[in-house]
């Protein structure tokens, strides 16, 4: 029956042509083996694609199980624990593993979803029961699941054992952390500093004397929320890095955490600043003198205005804006009427009608004299429902 | 005579399929070179995603303000809805910035009524020129104080309208999208990472993957059920948008060659996009055109660019399901590319314009503006071969099938690739019913689009007046997928 079908129907293309590959010419050769592929490759593709919808099915089938299992045994072991409800000291309890020995916790997979939940409450309690939470996770071998990770060559797997330890409050040594803060790898970077942030006890900020990969305005957010959340760190004068730091956005960094502290002691070091080649860090500084309200600052800041490039002038009218003590309206007034520019004379504006009761003349003046557009820019800025 | 005659045709002949052979191997072979950049980037950014806590930004100071700015023209069905939904994305500094294109239905009436809205003299600087425009408004309801609503003349274009809302955008970055496209709740957060997150480049622009909405669940401009298309045009259209995105952008981006980011989601320095002169109202594509012109511009100021893609789908929009509508989307777009590459045309293979001159300009030139004109060609020279029995015909059916099972399997490995980034799909018959349409692409959607192809080029060439048309739109206002269909008239 084959060769018949081999013989009658395929006979002319198979016998004639398939069956003599060698002597094909090249481009129908290339196109044999480019199909043969292409077939494969979408036969693999189809398996893939059915291969990863059933194990994710499968995983998460399993975990909508184990989760549960593991919260009811966190909850009697931890949180409902007994000696603690009783007042004993968390450091004294030993905690009952039987439960978990239950669990098969063992497997690979079973340990991961343990760790991830015991994160999970650990993000939600702290005190007393974020101690026994910890306690749980050394007690059930954890930590070297996730110190192993730490030593995995790759940088994925070094981020998550970064990531488990952190949130687990996880001792770390400088020597295996340090060099990570400078680590090529953004992801790896940015965890390694979030992680010394959080665990180094004595200089949080260590990192920032030999930071010489520069701080991404997104690693700046990440690690702005996790200082300013963290209620146990010791804080240094900020002012160190701002007049020391050759690493201009652990400048630009430290500015802002000026602000955010209301640092005073470091305005001296800002006002230098105002002297650095930089522009941006030059329009750092002169927000950050604005927002703390340095007064003493406001002379240097007219003097240099006219050098200044466009960002940092606006920076300038903003600043006088936010300290408002009056000594320069008419500054702000003249370039209000002057400048060409209109974000110039948008934030001139918007400073004047800052200074509330000691410009309420000058507005009124300014209404009445000025062209059409800028009468429509005061009142933008007057505007309370007009935000920006 | 006759001899040389026929000669001189068969050294053409020969000329022509050696220089089909090497374009269409070196367009399937960039085919697969981005499929494997594509899952490389896939991968990476699974990693790095893995890692991120996206609730450092969103309760962050230091987070910079977003514009979100739709244009909206006679919207009137779904306006509310979808003003609603953008006002409540996620992102703790934004302002949602509406521009009414001159509608003469009641898309601002309706505006002003819900949201409270009162007419404020607003300063407004007209950086980039546009339609006049008459009034803003802003909200007397503090609930809706990040709404901004520029009514204009109308500029029969998007691009005009865009560019009266970057004119009022107070931020740093702005969002583009389409008042009728649904906005994943997380897009400012994700959409953002990648333009402060970048170490050597300046990230001019960053954009998403883009879905069909059409077979979707909506809850108040919210998706609360995924499904590909039911009918076969937008399925279609789903498939041809995963190859495009999760496949080809994402590889494009692995190499810092991303040559656009999609008028539906897209988010643009500001700074850049004024400096380079906003979008193009007489354009057709205009928010390709954007681009070439913001790379130009970052080329011409030497600075270091970068134009990223992420592989997560952040937009659904609505598909056309006739092959009328579908016929005009395609022949504008067409149109628009090539107007612009006749217009960019000086970058190609420049110097000065670096990879956008080397890799992405001949890329579009080559394999999107020349391609269906080359295919026509074939088909005519196949049909011609054919009458005069030159055809080797098992040798053609083998090309045909290498060219078709390759194509099959460029689109199956972007279904997968899409699988990998998201399980996005809730059934097995709804992924099966998108990986089947490979298998009817070639010789059902792909003469569509380039019959439509060749057409927009050729109404480019001949000038002819090309209108947005009208589009039938189903309001997303019903969590019933098989609810009224409301209709409404759309650019």
């Amino acid at each position: 029956m084959k060769l018949y079908f081999a013989d009658t129907i395929f006979s002319p293309i198979f016998r004639r042509y398939f069956f003599y590959f060698d002597s094909y010419p090249l481009v129908i050769q290339i196109a044999i083996i480019l199909t043969t592929i292409a077939i494969t490759a979408t036969i693999i593709a189809y398996g893939s694609i059915l291969y990863r919808r059933y194990s994710g099915w499968k995983r998460d089938r399993r975990l909508a199980k184990l989760n549960p299992r593991i919260d009811d045994l966190i909850t009697d072991t931890v949180i409902l624990n007994e000696e603690l409800a009783l007042g004993t000291p968390p450091e004294k309890i030993e905690l009952d593993l039987s439960g978990f020995a239950r669990l098969k916790y063992r497997d690979m997979f079973v340990r991961q979803a343990l760790i991830d939940r015991i994160m999970h409450y650990r993000k939600n309690f702290v005190g007393d029961l974020g101690y026994l939470l910890r306690q749980l996770y050394i007690d059930l071998d954890l930590e070297k699941d996730s110190v192993k990770k730490l030593k995995s060559p790759q940088w994925n797997k070094k981020v998550q054992g970064l990531v488990e330890l952190t949130a687990l409050d996880m001792q770390i040594s400088d020597v295996n952390i340090l060099p990570l803060t400078n680590s090529k790898n953004r992801e790896l970077r940015a965890e390694a500093r979030h992680a010394y942030i959080k665990l180094s006890k004595n200089e949080p900020f260590k990192f920032f004397d030999i930071a010489t990969e520069p701080l991404l305005m997104w690693d700046q957010i990440e690690l702005f929320k996790i200082i300013t959340t963290n209620k146990d760190i010791v804080l240094p004068n900020f002012a160190r890095w701002v007049t020391y730091s050759n690493n201009k956005s652990i400048v630009s960094f430290c500015l802002k955490l000026i602000i955010h502290y209301n640092q005073t002691e470091a305005i001296p070091a800002v006002i230098k600043l105002l002297d650095n080649r930089d522009h941006y860090l030059r329009a750092d500084a002169i927000q950050c003198l604005g927002k703390l309200k340095v007064e003493e600052a406001e002379d240097k800041l007219v003097s240099i205005y006219n050098n200044q490039p466009l960002n940092c002038q606006i920076e300038i009218l903003k600043a006088l804006g936010r300290i408002g003590s009056g000594r320069h309206l008419e500054f702000l007034k003249s370039e209000f009427i002057r400048s060409q520019d209109f974000d110039i004379r948008k934030n001139a504006a918007r400073s004047i009608i800052k200074h509330g009761a000691l410009s309420q003349n000058m507005l009124g003046d300014l209404m009445s004299v000025s062209s059409e557009e800028n009468q429509l820019i005061l009142k933008h800025c007057m505007n309370p429902l007009i935000k920006y | 005579m006759r001899d040389d005659e026929s000669s001189i045709w068969e050294l053409l002949a020969m000329f022509y399929e050696g220089a089909v052979y090497v374009y269409g191997t070196t367009l399937l072979l960039t085919y697969g070179m981005l499929a494997i950049f594509s899952i490389y980037g896939i991968r990476k950014f699974k990693m790095s995603e893995s890692n991120t806590d996206y609730n450092n930004l969103l309760s962050s100071p230091l987070a910079p303000g977003i514009s979100i700015i739709a244009p909206a023209f006679n919207e009137g069905v779904t306006i509310i809805t979808n003003v609603r939904s953008l006002l409540t994305i996620n992102y703790p500094k934004f302002e949602v910035i509406i521009i009414n294109d001159g509608s003469t239905d009641d898309t601002l009436a309706k505006m002003v009524a819900v949201f409270e809205l009162v007419q404020v003299d607003f300063a407004y600087n007209a950086t980039l020129k546009t339609r006049p425009v008459q009034r803003i408004f802003k909200s007397s309801n503090p609930a809706y104080s990040r709404l901004i609503v520029i009514d204009k003349e109308n500029g029969k274009s998007k691009a005009d309208a865009v560019n009266a809302g970057i004119n009022v955008a107070s931020f740093a970055y702005f969002m583009c999208t389409d008042v009728d496209c649904i906005i994943e709740k997380d897009a400012l957060l994700k959409l953002v990472k990648p333009l402060i997150s970048s170490e050597k480049y300046r990230v001019i622009a960053a954009g998403a993957t883009l879905r069909m909405s059409n077979s979707c669940e909506v809850d108040n401009g919210v998706i609360t059920r995924i499904r590909p298309p039911r009918k076969w045009l937008a399925r279609f259209q789903e498939m041809e948008y995963l190859r495009a995105f999760v496949l080809g952008k994402m590889g494009w981006d692995v190499v810092n060659c991303v040559p656009n980011v999609s008028g539906g989601l897209g988010m643009f320095d500001r700074e850049i996009a004024v400096k380079a002169g906003g979008y193009d109202a007489s354009s057709f594509g205009e928010d390709m055109e954007l681009m070439y012109r913001m790379i130009r511009y970052c080329c011409d100021q030497k600075i270091e660019y970068a134009i990223r893609h992420i592989p997560i789908t952040l937009c659904w929009t609505e598909g056309p399901e006739t092959v009328q509508v579908f016929s005009r989307q395609r022949t504008r777009w067409a149109r628009g590319l090539a107007q612009l590459q006749a217009f960019h045309f000086p970058m190609m293979f420049s110097n000065s314009y670096g990879r956008m001159g080397w890799v992405v300009f001949p890329y579009a030139f080559f394999f999107e503006l020349l391609a269906p004109m080359i295919e026509f060609l074939g088909l005519v020279y196949y049909i011609v071969m054919t009458l005069f029995g030159l055809i080797n015909w098992p040798f053609a059916i083998i090309l045909l099938v290498f060219v078709y099972t390759y194509s099959v399997m460029v689109s199956t490995l972007a279904i997968l690739w899409d699988q990998v980034t998201f399980r996005t799909y809730k059934t097995w018959r709804e992924v099966f019913s998108l990986c089947v349409m490979p298998l009817f692409e070639m010789v059902v959607y792909h003469p569509l689009i380039m019959f439509f192809s060749l057409r927009g080029y050729w109404y480019y060439l001949t000038g002819k007046k090309h209108g947005w048309g009208n589009m039938q739109r189903k309001g997303f206002n019903t969590n019933d997928d098989s609810g009224t269909l409301l209709t409404q008239t759309a650019r």
